[in-house]
């Protein structure tokens, strides 16, 4: 995942790299992703996420549709 | 389901990770969990196979325990004493929401190469506009972490 200043640098590297534009979300909206994904890192007990609590933790991020679609 | 000597590695590496700033080798790990190293080592494969670290294609090095890398990567963090790299754009906030901890985080941006500096105090974020490019769907991420 990179890091883009602007909608322009981000269409800018699409074109630049032939590759085709995935999802976008802001810093902000990231940091609360990071949140949610890593607090329980250091925790004894963790052990990963199974398909379904991935996919909810994506969906309570508004994070839903194919691209967020966790097999 | 991971066995309970597999999360004392687990929790070790990362413990260890963020105090010295580097990975453990497998020796260090396997001293401190008092095992051969032959059964460090198949510890590691099996937290591997789990996608709870990854290894070197050598399988005898960490390259990632997540958010953590263990290369020079754009994305930096400072948490106390040490810089940490972070593996994507969006592990490098990771590390903070990980330790818990306020924490300065220095990243390159693409396609140029601009260095953009943000903060987490007190759980907040502090930082310019910037957006964070998802290029691959989740369910291809683990094909290949490095290149996700």
């Amino acid at each position: 995942m990179l890091l883009f200043r602007s909608e322009g640098d981000l269409d800018a590297w699409c074109q630049q790299e032939g590759r085709p534009r995935g999802a976008v979300l802001t810093l902000q909206h990231t940091w609360a992703l990071a949140q949610a994904w890593y607090r329980n890192r250091l925790s004894p007990t963790f052990q990963g996420r199974s398909p379904a609590e991935a996919q909810e933790l994506f969906a309570s991020l508004g994070l839903r549709g194919p691209f967020w679609e966790v097999p | 389901m991971i066995s309970d000597m597999d999360q004392a590695m687990r929790l070790h590496i990362y413990r260890f990770w963020c105090e010295k700033g580097r990975p453990p080798g497998v020796a260090e790990n396997a001293r401190a969990c008092d095992l051969a190293e032959t059964a460090a080592l198949a510890a590691w494969r099996r937290l591997h196979d789990a996608h709870l670290i990854l290894l070197e294609a050598d399988g005898d090095r960490i390259r990632m325990a997540n958010p953590l890398s263990a290369v020079p990567t754009n994305y930096r963090v400072r948490v106390g004493q040490h810089w940490l790299f972070a593996n994507c754009a969006w592990d490098a906030p990771g590390i903070p929401a990980m330790l818990q901890q306020d924490a300065v985080i220095e990243a390159r941006c693409s396609p140029h190469g601009e260095l953009l500096r943000c903060a987490v105090r007190d759980g907040e974020l502090l930082a310019e506009e910037a957006l964070v490019h998802f290029a691959l769907p989740f369910r291809h991420w683990y094909d290949d972490l490095v290149e996700t």
